[in-house]
């Protein structure tokens, strides 16, 4: 069914479809309006599921990890500052292994005061333990937010989807809305093999010595490996029953580009176009946007960029000190072709600004060029930057 | 005891972090220091009691529905309750901890409802000592010293001057009492440890001497007998306040003068003094059998009793018009849910549910629970969490 939705009320609409049964959130903008649907759902008898009202992010996600630990299907969603607060739990949730979804919106941290997109917020998170996904548009939104219920409980950890704040969140668009049945045949329900149970009493999350707590780790690092080709086996069931693609790499004329745009999330859009332009230029551009960014999609980043020469990077974060976050994930990725690549990181569209296919280009270009407009701070250059 | 399982390769372990066995080899009680105790303690309402009756464990027999196991504990104290149920001051109901929340439990009330009930308490009897009492006046204080000597194992005789029991007290009770019901509670009184009440009997003061080569000992009633007491020979003045070794096998007990001359609401006291006077002449008679006969008591004030904590606990029940109203047996039931146990344990099971070791059960017949000290860690959850401040952490104590 075509329904028009912004990105908040599409993230709703799908935990709605994967019938979760316990959410739990605090509300903050620009996430706020995905909870009071799903509130809004469960009042009107819509949805059967539990709402708990909480008094902080922190406690939101721990009453996530008891439900998820009840054998409950947990969702929440966040954004930021709460996003922040709540990562002791993260890691508890991903330790513990509960497949947990969580919609988090991009928001800037402060100070200085600031609503709009950055990625800092879900990227200081990576260490986390959580399966990170950032969408390219609100249908993104809605998909993700199904296979990634599939993929977590095939492999009990929790996934983050991350949608931009504002340029998805708060933006309309004309969106597919699958059929419940459809959706209950692609995502089973939650059976987990081991639950709370009065019953079978076992500690859960319970002390462990330096015995085992190795092989613990280990064992988890494994698990978050195979998720790649899980996600991809989920989406391309998903493409056969609903036709849309949701790969893990989403890479646009690449195949022979010798220049590749690289960026996460709603970004993508602006991305195609530059990559569009140039060719038009003559310069033999692709771009490519990394939809997942833990695990590290190593496969299939490395088949999409086996031609590259050059990689131009937009980060939609910083960390102090270094450079932007997906500049060096790239850098790191890129080692294992063992030959010189090209890298040049752009720190741009932070706390709000627009990026649009010309600054992209621009980018590209002093990239290419050696100048323009971008000033360079360490390993990075910095756009919009008052002169 | 379970032994720790053994994991020896990647594919044992369990994808989550959790136990995999039973982890009862652990034995955490080792890391002891400071050990729960679970005892019950005095509540106020207890403490503020002339006759020291435990009277949350009274109400919580009433909550379970169990009147005859409520009129046997009230009996085990109280001889008298269709009095004190009517005439007492209740200063039970003053410190009641049930005020700082609404309304003081209406305990005299509930007293007073037991005490009609048409049933026989059951009261712990121990056997004859062969020993002869003769108790000389049955005011209260004469009732309740041959009550409790009676229940003691020496066998009591009450004389009465005065043609109807209750003696000099007769009055003041039938001020505010029916003849019937006095006659009926002397009756029961009688029926319960057996002795006789004797009336009418002509006392000559200056012969009762005499009368100790029938009886062991006498004891004059200052509460039956009008006016100041003789003080023939071989008697000795008591004030059975004063827990202090007597000789003489005739004993006239002396009451404070905050009691005399004898008032109706003071009728706890005379009680508890007759009682108390029991004990003495127990002593004088019987010195080797008293200290198991005679149950001490508890004597540990309820210092852990948070009311604040009990109010978090959601206590039941609301206050209800104190008014003249009739107890019926759905009045007492409501009133007596209102008690907050305080000091006593009432099975609440909340210290079972925040014991992080599970080393709280209740024993099988769920009357009371039990620390598994094996596994206890001393980390005194119980203690902190127990409303009724029955749980307290102690040294020493393994």
């Amino acid at each position: 069914m075509k329904k028009v939705l912004m990105g908040t009320e599409a993230a709703a609409v799908a935990a709605k479809l994967a019938r979760i049964q316990v959410v739990s959130a605090y509300p903050i903008t620009p996430q706020t309006v995905v909870v009071e649907n799903l509130s809004d759902m469960i009042g009107k008898g819509e949805l059967d599921a539990r709402y708990m009202t909480v008094e902080s992010e922190h406690s939101a996600m721990a009453s996530c990890i008891g439900a998820s630990a009840a054998g409950a299907r947990a969702f929440t969603a966040s954004s930021s500052q709460g996003l922040a607060l709540m990562h002791e739990v993260l890691h508890y949730a991903a330790g513990g292994r509960f497949p947990i979804v969580m919609v988090n919106a991009n928001r800037a941290l402060a100070p200085p005061w600031n609503l709009y997109c950055d990625h800092t917020d879900s990227l200081a998170q990576r260490d986390t333990g959580w399966i990170q996904y950032y969408c390219a548009d609100v249908q993104d939104v809605l998909d993700a937010v199904l296979i990634a219920f599939r993929v977590a409980e095939q492999v009990l950890l929790p996934v983050m989807i991350n949608m931009d704040a504002f340029y998805l969140t708060h933006t309309s668009e004309v969106l597919d809305v699958p059929d419940q049945i459809a959706v209950d045949e692609f995502l089973p329900p939650f059976r987990p093999d081991h639950k709370l149970d009065v019953n079978h009493p076992r500690t859960f999350g319970n002390v462990c010595g330096a015995d085992l707590y190795t092989s613990i780790k280990y064992q988890r690092q494994r698990d978050m490996l195979t998720v790649e080709s899980l996600w991809k086996q989920s989406a391309e069931e998903f493409e056969i029953k609903f036709g849309r693609m949701h790969p893990a790499v989403d890479a646009y004329r690449h195949e022979d580009a010798e220049v590749l745009i690289v960026g996460i999330g709603s970004v993508a859009g602006a991305m195609h176009l530059a990559a569009d332009r140039l060719r038009e230029d003559g310069l033999a551009v692709g771009s490519l946007r990394l939809a997942m960014v833990r695990p590290f999609p190593l496969t299939g980043f490395l088949e999409a960029t086996a031609t590259v020469k050059h990689m131009v990077v937009i980060d939609r974060d910083v960390s102090f000190g270094a450079e932007g976050i997906i500049a060096q994930e790239i850098k790191a990725a890129l080692a294992e072709h063992r030959r010189h690549i090209q890298t040049d990181g752009f720190i741009a569209g932070i706390g709000g600004k627009d990026l649009t296919s010309e600054k992209i280009i621009g980018f590209v270009l002093q990239a290419i060029n050696k100048e323009g407009a971008a000033v360079r701070a360490g390993l990075s250059l910095w756009a919009e930057v008052l002169p | 005891m379970a032994s720790k399982k053994k994991v020896l390769s990647l594919s044992q372990l369990p994808t989550s972090p959790f136990t995999i066995d039973s982890m009862a080899w652990n034995q955490t009680g080792d890391w002891r220091y400071l050990t729960p105790l679970v005892a019950d303690k005095m509540a106020p309402c207890s403490q503020g009691c002339p006759m020291g009756i435990s009277i949350p464990v009274c109400l919580n027999a009433v909550k379970q529905g169990d009147l005859l196991k409520s009129l046997s504990i009230l009996y085990n104290a109280n001889p008298l309750p269709a009095f004190t149920g009517r005439l007492c001051y209740h200063p039970c109901q003053t410190v009641c901890v049930r005020r700082k929340l609404d309304r003081a439990v209406s305990i005299r009330g509930m007293e007073r409802f037991l005490s009609e009930q048409n049933c026989e308490a059951v009261v712990q009897k121990q056997a004859q000592n062969g020993k002869r009492v003769l108790v000389i006046g049955s005011g209260p204080l004469g009732l309740s010293c041959a009550y409790f000597l009676g229940r003691w194992g020496c066998q009591v005789t009450v004389q009465e001057p005065s043609a109807q029991n209750g003696g000099a007290f007769r009055n003041i009770l039938t001020q505010k009492i029916d003849s019937q019901i006095i006659d009926t509670e002397v009756d029961k009184l009688t029926q319960l440890v057996d002795f006789d009440i004797e009336l009418c009997v002509s006392i000559d003061i200056d012969t009762i001497e005499d009368r100790l080569a029938t009886f062991d000992l006498i004891i004059l009633d200052p509460t039956g007998l009008a006016g100041d007491l003789p003080c023939p020979g071989r008697s000795v003045v008591v004030n059975p306040f004063e827990k202090a070794p007597v000789c003489g096998d005739i004993l006239v007990p002396l009451l404070p003068k905050k009691l005399m001359p004898l008032k109706g609401p003071m009728i706890a006291h005379y009680i508890a003094a007759g009682r108390l006077t029991a004990e003495i002449g127990m002593n004088r008679v019987d010195p080797s059998s008293c200290a198991h006969v005679m149950p001490t008591g508890r004597t540990v004030k309820a210092e852990n009793i948070r009311p604040g904590m009990i109010i978090y606990s959601k206590p039941s029940g609301s206050a209800e018009s104190d008014g003249n109203i009739e107890w019926d047996q759905a009045r007492v039931f409501r009133e007596a849910e209102r008690c907050l146990s305080c000091g006593t344990c009432n099975m609440c099971r909340r210290c079972i549910s925040f014991c992080p070791d599970a080393s709280i059960n209740p024993d099988p017949d769920g009357n009371f629970v039990e620390i598994d000290l094996i596994h206890c860690k001393g980390c005194g959850i119980c203690a902190y969490e127990c409303p009724r401040g029955v749980i307290t952490m102690e040294e020493n104590q393994q």
